[in-house]
């Protein structure tokens, strides 16, 4: 019975969703909730017979599926014309309505069996499913005609944010609230380094690597004096930095050094005895417009994979292509066989998801009406990154992240990140074991400020136009949002938080925004007589305007409910909860 | 003070010359140009004056805030970010019962006095209420929690709050004068006290007798004598009453309080309601004085009437007061001689150097490691 709640539940939830996209969401829809389904019930199996797991699954997949194509048939039916929009062509609906009832219920029930399976194997399927899911994702997106893709990339930007964050606020347990200024220092670095604004025009490839260093040099010079300073002292300084850059990049429009001894030091003393002096001053800079102020700068090159670019000579091109595609097909080949004898299916899959990115990078999608299977066989094309196309952008950043996530994991078992946890939990006795506060605090910002900057460089190209006001501190609040929803100190966590508040921000917001405004104009509002009422009503009919309340309700209600995140790790988890259990042990 | 001779620390000589050096080599690209202020000042010294009357009637409202913040994070050690908001609403009630009452429209000067008292009243009850609720729904329980948790819970609600601002401010029809441009936009606080002492609505100006240049205007005398005499009430309210001998008994060691039979929790309510009255009665003071209503300056405000606080030394009410006149002569001067759009730079510059060489503030006794 338990099992029919959770399937109405998602069911439900899948429904509104599809209630507020329409068209082809329900097939998408459909498939994700199936997953999430299945994760949701199959962790409570014991480890059995797969089918019959599977089985007992279907009754409530079924009603999640069955709410889910009644609410999408509903929206087509009737709610299409409430929001004076045409519904939808009967066999397309009726198309997409199977594929998602199907979807759901059949992935619904492989998840929630997956977890009959001995555990390893467990693990392997569910990273090749995540694995396949991120790779088909932009190309089914294409299909479907829903336009998630540009936003997801968002939400990927901030997940890699959200990932940096967490190695300061996470594991060495500095709350920092000017996080966002690395991003924008990272942007500025991509802005400055390669669009007309300076008449430099580097590569991508070199300024993601400079942005990155020169927000780490910057970490550096502002936690070298700030870090001493202990809690909420340190971030109120980050949040004084944090609203400091934006106010420079805004303001740095009309820069103009002068050498103070010679221009007015020197010549001043000598006026004040009498002396009249023709010193020259030394003029550094003059006039300089350096950040080009609220106009922000664009635009701002884009990254291009120069050794396959179409303009190169063809028979080179190939070259490269097939010597990168034998590089890779071999590595895959040698991690799996390596996988296979060492069992450590984790990394292994996860790197071979990299790869396997990694090859469809190369695709452009020049024809995407011939379907994926034409686009997914075109690998001998060019690779380029055009602003109408997100695919190869998405791709670029999900090797970003899992770039990251591979370091990140490295970084945080390493030595460095066995210190930062020891200062997390007790700076005075890490201190006395023989570890340097300072230095180790220092790492931590400095780290975390360099993935900033790899997100502020792409953000730079991506958008191909940077503006101060992008900067300030409601960005710094959204990502440490990202942190605390997720589960602080862990990186799943970081994850799956950054994905549900920036698809929450990005995609269900305008959503709801365009449903509401339109359902007001077509339907709610003409059956208003009363004109102040319906000012009234349409005054405050706007979600976007009110997303901050969003972001600050998450934050009181998870410090409240769950401070350690949805996911959280098993650390921070018990510190959390440390003074409520041995609360309870003294009571009992 | 009992100090070893030491030999003359050239180093640090140094070190502060190359310091003030690389100020003077890249001030200017923040506005601090030597030379040209220097100019200034020489060229109108009248002027010196007027931004120390506007700076000290700003740095008063400042200081009213600022003893919130200071009072909290002197009970519970907590940064009460949703304080400076709380400020913010008390701008939007004021104004808002001031519209409700008619008083806005009103030119009979005694209608006006009643109506701004009972704004200020309202203002005060509501600043009170909220911030005591405030405390209720998102500290209270996070009191024995690591300390980030409150800290992140606060700016939480500084968000939720700003917010309820942001809506309120697109109620135009409680409040006509909102207009139909959203909430997001600036809104007039009209200048009521003009229009209360003098029948055309012009500023007063009480030093016009003595030809000189300047303007101390009545709004700028009522903002100070309101704030010092809260200042005052506050203080003796504090050293006198047995609220607060038990308010600074928990402040100096909660346990040891406990057991001598105080309620905390409601001495920890009292903090707030006093802190958030303060804060009401400072948002009707500024809206009469800057004329402006706004959602988000609650934020601005709020850092600085922080900066204003661990300027003071944290957790001091007699420094809050300090802080503030000082950090509004700050800004009053970085406006006139630097450049507005500088002045959020520098406040926060200056907390940072506060923060790092003296973080117990100027009256500030140990508490810097504490934090």
């Amino acid at each position: 019975m338990k099992y029919i709640r959770s399937g109405i539940t998602f069911g439900l939830i899948g429904g509104a969703l599809t209630l507020l996209f329409g068209g082809w969401s329900v097939a998408v829809i459909g498939s994700l909730m199936g997953i999430g389904l299945g994760l949701a019930l199959g962790g409570s199996f014991e480890r059995k017979d797969p089918l019959k797991i599977a089985a007992t699954v279907l009754p409530s997949a079924l009603v999640a599926a069955v709410i889910l194509v009644a609410l999408s048939f509903y929206q087509n039916s009737v709610v299409q014309e409430a929001i004076g929009k045409r519904p939808f062509a009967a066999n397309l609906a009726l198309n997409a309505n199977l594929i998602g009832f199907f979807g759901s219920v059949l992935f619904a029930a492989f998840v929630a069996a997956i977890h009959g399976l001995p555990q390893n194997q467990e693990r392997a399927i569910k990273i090749a499913l995540l694995a396949t899911l991120v790779v088909l994702f932009p190309f089914i997106d294409k299909l479907t005609a829903l336009r998630w893709t540009a936003q997801i990339i968002f939400a990927l930007i901030f997940v890699i944010l959200g990932l940096g964050l967490n190695i300061v606020v996470g594991y060495a347990g500095l709350l920092d609230l000017g996080y966002a200024a690395f991003f924008a220092i990272g942007a500025y670095t991509t802005g400055i380094l390669s669009s007309p604004q300076h008449g430099i025009f580097l590569n991508f490839w070199l300024v993601i690597w400079i942005a990155a260093a020169m927000a780490a040099v910057w970490g550096l010079m502002l936690g070298a004096p700030t870090l001493p300073l202990r809690g909420d002292y340190l971030a109120i300084v980050t949040l004084g930095f944090g609203e400091i850059v934006p106010v420079l990049f805004k303001n740095l429009t009309d820069v103009t050094i002068k050498e103070p001894l010679t221009c007015w030091i020197l010549p001043g003393l000598m006026n004040l005895f009498g002396a009249q002096t023709t010193m020259s001053c030394i003029t550094l800079v003059e006039h300089e417009d350096l950040t080009a102020g609220d106009k922000g700068i664009s635009p701002i090159g884009r990254p291009s994979l120069p050794i396959i670019s179409p303009n190169e000579a063809v028979g080179l091109a190939l070259v490269v292509k097939v010597v990168v595609l034998v590089l890779i097909v071999g590595l895959i080949g040698y991690y799996l066989f390596r996988a296979i004898s060492s069992k450590q299916y984790k990394r292994v899959a996860g790197l071979a998801a990299g790869l396997l990115a990694a090859i469809v990078f190369f695709i452009p999608l020049p024809h995407p009406e011939k379907g994926f299977m034409a686009t997914f066989m075109a690998v001998i094309q060019p690779g380029e990154f055009k602003s109408n196309d997100p695919t190869t952008w998405y791709f670029l950043i999900i090797a970003i992240i899992l770039l990251s996530i591979f370091v990140i994991q490295r970084l945080r078992d390493s030595r460095l990140g066995r210190a930062w946890m020891a200062i997390r939990e007790d700076e005075l006795a890490a201190a006395q074991m023989g570890i340097d506060p300072v230095r180790t605090k220092l790492a931590a910002f400095a780290m975390g400020a360099t993935f900033s900057g790899f997100a502020g460089a792409f953000y730079a190209a991506y958008i191909a136009g940077i503006f101060p006001s992008v900067f300030d501190f409601s960005t710094s609040i959204i990502i440490l949002c990202v942190v605390i929803l997720g589960g602080i100190g862990n990186i799943n966590g970081v994850i799956v938080g950054g994905l549900a508040i920036m698809t929450a921000d990005r995609l269900f917001l305008p959503a709801l925004k365009d449903f509401l405004s339109s359902l007001l104009t077509h339907t709610i509002l003409p059956s208003i007589s009363d004109p102040v009422v319906q000012l009234a009503v349409k005054d405050n009919a706007n979600p976007i305007l009110y997303r901050f309340l969003l972001f600050g309700l998450t934050l009181v209600i998870m410090m409240a409910v769950r401070p350690e995140g949805l996911i959280p790790n098993a650390q921070v988890r018990a510190e959390m909860h440390g003074e409520e259990a041995t609360a309870e042990k003294a009571k009992a | 003070m009992e100090t070893t001779k030491k030999k003359f620390n050239w180093r640090g000589l140094g070190v502060s010359l190359l310091v003030l050096y690389i100020v003077f080599l890249i001030g200017p690209i923040a506005s601090l140009d030597v030379p040209s202020i220097v100019t200034a000042i020489k060229a109108n010294p009248i002027q010196l004056i007027q931004f120390l009357i506007i700076g000290i009637s700003n740095g008063a409202i400042i200081a009213i805030i600022a003893l919130g913040y200071t009072m909290v994070y002197g009970i519970i050690e907590l940064i009460n970010f949703a304080h400076g908001d709380v400020y913010m609403i008390g701008v939007f009630t004021s104004l808002t019962v001031l519209s409700v009452t008619g008083t806005l429209d009103s030119k009979d000067p005694v209608k006006i006095a009643l109506g701004l008292i009972l704004a200020l009243v309202v203002a005060v009850v509501v600043g009170a209420v909220l911030n005591a609720s405030i405390e209720r729904l998102a500290y209270r329980r996070l009191r024995n929690a690591p300390r980030l948790a409150p800290l992140i819970s606060a700016i939480g609600m500084s968000f939720i709050i700003e917010n309820l601002g942001l809506m309120w401010a697109a109620q135009a029809w409680l409040v006509p004068s909102f207009g139909t441009t959203g909430g997001a936009s600036q809104k007039v606080f009209p200048d009521m006290l003009s229009v209360m002492f003098n029948s055309l609505g012009q500023d007063v100006n009480l030093l016009a007798s003595s030809g000189l240049p300047l303007r101390f205007t009545i709004k700028d005398l009522l903002v100070i004598i309101l704030a010092v005499s809260l200042m005052i009430g506050l203080y003796l309210f504090v050293q006198r009453t047995t609220l607060g001998k038990a308010m600074r008994a928990t402040a100096q060691n909660r346990d040891a309080a406990k057991m001598l039979g105080i309620d905390i929790d409601w001495v920890i309510t009292a903090t707030f309601l006093i802190g958030g009255g303060l804060a009401g009665a400072a948002g009707l003071m500024a809206g009469l004085y800057n004329n402006t209503a706004w959602w988000f300056m609650g934020f601005r405000a709020g850092l600085q009437s922080f900066t204003a606080a661990v300027l003071g030394g944290i957790g001091n009410i007699t420094g809050a007061m300090l802080g503030g006149f000082l950090i509004g002569l700050l800004a009053s001067f970085s406006d006139g001689y630097l450049s507005t759009r500088w002045t959020n730079a520098w406040v926060f510059t200056v907390l940072v150097l506060i923060l790092l060489f003296r973080p117990t503030g100027l009256l500030g006794e140990q508490t810097g490691q504490k934090a």
